[in-house]
């Protein structure tokens, strides 16, 4: 029994799942689920889509090169059963994997590494061009609060400035859309979770590599 | 060595049949005195050449098929020479040959002759004299031509002699059983008959020894008379005993019954015998079924005997009546035969030195006798234990115990399982019944089973420890200042406004089957406009009390009062209870959406918060079959096309869709 890799996406396919297609030259394909195996029937090059492992690994996004990679591998040399080594395997087997992971995230943080600044250099950029479409007090409400400051004898502006984050605050999103909930993993293995009540994933303007929010969670599944 | 293809010479007259035929079939024949006279010469030139032509082609034909005598073997040369008489036989063939010439010299000279005429008549006339002349010349032959023809049916006849294969001669007085010989030996159906001389001529059979042909020719008798006084019958067998190369069996008849002696046949051997140099010769006493070689007188025996005195001569026993020694002496005869003609072949191979020439040791290199083992013999070998062991029997106590005996112990077939795990072979037997693990935290185990695992994570702990002294793992976490966090926030806002004004733009766009009303047609209440001011920052107050009071009407109110006293514009407040029976008869007459507080139809008839959370859900699922059909409406029963050409043209690679 195996837990062979998805000829297609490369995600695991365990026993029982999945379909496997032989061809007539003694070739096998193993297909984790009916979505892997239609594509290849299409014909369609992993490498061209977004979704598999070999796209990721093609196109940089996950870590290819490294020594804890090169412990896995089909050996066609038989190896005899022993209680001793096969303990040994398992313990390495833990450490590799708890390596391996610390190095993923490395890995991530690199490649993520000038984000934020874009980021933030593309929001200044549109707060700078659509000042106008900011909220802003309405022409009644400045005069209530004109009253109102006449009437406690205090500035207006502080009044007004107090109620434009009032406002802020309390501004509900109405795009289509709920709270985002991430895990973050530390560098030192441990796994938080962080629920950001943001609006509509509103994300026209900005490069594509921000959509891998799944990478965090599917770097130690495979 | 065959003359069958030689086509048949035609008699004088039928030869001039058909140069005569051909060159009136062949060439034009209307010919007038009117006609240009170089047209007339060129015609009775060409008729004269023509037939020349024709003539010389046939002629030549002739000649040129017959066998030139100086070519042939000796043998062949001889059997035509007393066959046909070789000075005939040449001097035909030169006739024909000098016709020939003769034809072509007339032919020139009346050309000649026919390139001075004057006239179509003159030209006719040479014309004639030249065929004529040319008729008679082979009119002429006509001797030479049928002999010719006879010739060549009796070439065509005769058998077919190699001279040169590995061959048998039956030689003999007449009637003493040589054609008997070749009879029972081949498949030749020589004629058989008891008188002299019924074989005339040479016939030739083949039989078969060892795989290979050989080839028994059977003479006519001969006669112990001088070589002048032979006939041509007998000089063929000379020929054949003279020129051949072969083993030549000499047939005697003992019994006299051929009507020669003993004697006689004797000295006809003695006779004969210089044509018997460089030949194997054997000598065959026939008839042995009529009188054995032991019934002869001594003397008789001695004769005999003293034949075989040179050294090269056997003496054989056959009798081809009752077949008995036939086999035997042709076997033998064979088998020297061929044993004479390898010996010779070796020797005409090599040289006086004894190196071998270069064809023959080409030959000889190839022949390797092999054997099987280079001779060694191999002995086999049994183990004691093998020898030793006791045969297995079903019903002896103390027999050896079989799987099959384990599994009719443990419950027999379908009941009992094999225990494969029995026979592992480990380190440690108590290993061998482990539960050995085989997928660990969603990975193969056997793929990270290596002997030297030790050393590779050894190896990595230590890469992982430098890595962790050179700060690999060191993670500088800004968390952004607020300034920044806000920055996000409002561009996160802008977005978003960004997005629902698009949404707005996109719904004010779709017509849905409305007309198209211009942007100043459309009319907008003052409140939308105040409202719009007021969210960008802008007092309204002001411009509506303005804007209202310039809508107002001087002058007394349209509306009428039974109090008069009313004010149009008083706050319209729906009270019921307050309700005045001045502010009823107002709602009277204004339009019902003016007379009623605006009621929000959400709510409107739901009663708490369940059924409304209901209704929601309905109304969803209503729409769901809408939306996933992309519909407008429950109306829209729009068809679109089924297969619009711009998203089906063009060609499409595996890569994208998006652009074609």
């Amino acid at each position: 029994m195996r837990v062979e890799n998805c000829f297609f996406c490369g995600r695991p396919a365990w026993p029982s799942k999945g379909i496997t297609f032989m061809r007539n030259d003694g070739k096998s394909f193993r297909f984790c689920r009916s979505k892997c195996h239609k594509n290849f029937k299409m014909k369609r090059n992993p490498r061209k889509l977004k979704w598999t492992k070999a796209y990721r690994k093609n196109a940089g996004k996950e870590m290819v090169v490294d020594s804890t990679l090169q412990f896995a591998a089909r050996r066609n040399v038989p190896v005899r059963y022993d209680r001793e080594l096969f303990a040994k395997t398992l313990k390495a087997m833990e450490r590799i994997s708890e390596i391996r992971a610390r190095r993923e995230r490395v890995f991530y943080k690199k490649r993520m590494a000038g984000k934020r600044a874009r980021e933030l250099a593309a929001a200044r950029k549109l707060v700078a061009a659509n000042e106008h479409l900011l909220p802003r007090l309405r022409g009644s409400e400045k005069r209530r609060l004109a009253e109102l400051a006449a009437e406690r004898g205090v500035d207006v502006e502080e009044l007004e400035r107090e109620e434009l984050a009032n406002l802020r605050a309390s501004k509900k999103s109405k795009a289509f859309g709920g709270e985002v909930r991430r895990l973050r993993v530390r560098t030192d293995g441990g796994v938080e979770e962080i629920t950001e009540a943001t609006g509509g994933h509103v994300d026209e303007d900005m490069d594509d590599d921000d959509d891998d929010d799944d990478g965090d969670e599917e770097m130690d599944t495979d | 060595m065959t003359w069958k293809d030689i086509a048949p010479v035609p008699t004088a007259q039928e030869f001039i049949d058909i140069v005569l035929s051909r060159t009136q079939r062949r060439l034009p024949t209307q010919i007038r005195a009117g006609f240009k006279i170089s047209r007339i010469r060129a015609f009775y030139t060409r008729k004269v050449k023509f037939t020349q032509e024709t003539c010389s082609e046939k002629l030549g034909q002739i000649v040129s098929s017959f066998p030139v005598l100086t070519d042939q073997h000796p043998f062949h040369r001889d059997l035509m020479n007393i066959l046909y008489d070789a000075d005939h036989f040449k001097v035909a063939l030169g006739q024909v040959s000098t016709a020939k010439h003769l034809i072509e010299t007339i032919s020139r000279d009346y050309v000649r002759l026919l390139k001075y005429s004057q006239s179509l008549f003159q030209c006719k006339q040479l014309k004639r004299a030249a065929l004529g002349r040319m008729a008679t010349l082979i009119k002429r032959l006509k001797d030479p031509l049928q002999y010719l023809d006879q010739v060549r049916q009796h070439l065509a006849r005769l058998p077919d002699i190699n001279p040169t294969t590995r061959t048998l001669l039956v030689a003999g007085f007449p009637n003493v059983g040589k054609s008997s010989f070749v009879r029972s030996v081949t498949r030749a159906d020589t004629p058989v008959e008891p008188y002299a001389f019924t074989t005339k001529s040479l016939f030739v059979g083949h039989l078969d020894y060892k795989y290979l042909r050989y080839q028994v020719i059977d003479t006519p008798g001969i006669l112990d008379h001088p070589l002048e006084e032979m006939n041509t019958i007998e000089m063929q067998s000379v020929t054949a005993l003279a020129h051949l190369r072969a083993a030549v069996l000499f047939f005697i008849d003992i019994s006299e019954q051929c009507g020669y002696s003993l004697k006689a046949q004797c000295n006809l051997f003695k006779s004969i015998k210089p044509l018997f140099a460089n030949k194997m010769v054997f000598v065959v006493l026939n008839k042995m079924d009529i009188k054995t070689f032991e019934d002869l007188e001594p003397e008789m025996q001695a004769e005999l005997q003293d034949l075989t005195k040179s050294g090269e001569v056997e003496l054989l026993r056959a009798s081809c009546a009752t077949q008995d020694g036939v086999q035997e002496v042709k076997n033998h005869v064979c088998e020297r035969l061929l044993a004479e003609r390898v010996s010779q072949k070796l020797k005409a191979g090599t040289a006086s030195n004894g190196a071998m020439g270069s064809r023959l040791s080409e030959v000889m290199n190839r022949i390797h006798v092999a054997q099987p083992m280079g001779g060694v013999t191999r002995e086999y070998f049994i183990p004691e234990a093998v020898k030793t062991l006791k045969k297995y029997d079903k019903n002896d106590p103390e027999r050896r115990t079989l799987a099959r005996d384990i599994e009719e112990a443990n419950g027999g077939a379908g009941v009992f399982n094999v225990d494969l795990r029995k026979d592992y072979i480990l380190a440690d037997p108590s290993w061998k019944y482990d539960k050995i693990p085989e997928i660990y935290d969603g990975k193969n185990v056997y793929d990270y089973v290596d002997p030297d695992i030790d050393a590779k994570l050894q190896a990595l702990e230590e890469e992982e420890e430098r890595l962790e002294k050179e700060g690999f793992y060191e993670s500088d976490e800004d968390i952004g200042d607020e300034s920044e966090e806000e920055i996000l926030q409002k561009a996160e806002y802008i977005r978003e406004k960004h997005k629902l004004i698009r949404n707005e733009a996109k719904m004010r766009k779709s017509l849905k089957n409305r007309a198209i009303i211009p942007r100043k047609a459309i009319k907008k209440p003052l409140s939308q406009l105040e409202d719009h001011l007021d969210q960008l920052g802008v007092d309204t107050e002001e411009i509506g009390l303005r804007g209202r009071a310039q809508a107002m009407s001087r002058g007394r109110s349209v509306t009428r009062s039974r109090a008069g006293t009313a004010d149009p514009d008083a706050m319209d407040v729906d009270s019921t209870s307050g309700a005045t029976a001045k502010e009823r008869l107002r709602s009277l007459s204004r339009p019902r959406s003016r007379s009623v507080a605006a009621v929000n139809r959400r709510d409107d008839g739901v009663q708490d918060e369940t059924a409304r959370s209901k209704a929601e859900r309905q109304a969803k699922l209503s729409q769901r079959k809408m939306n996933r059909m992309a519909r407008q409406g429950e109306a829209d029963r729009h068809i679109g096309a089924s297969m619009p050409k711009h998203l089906f043209s063009g060609k499409r690679t595996i890569g994208k869709t998006s652009r074609r």
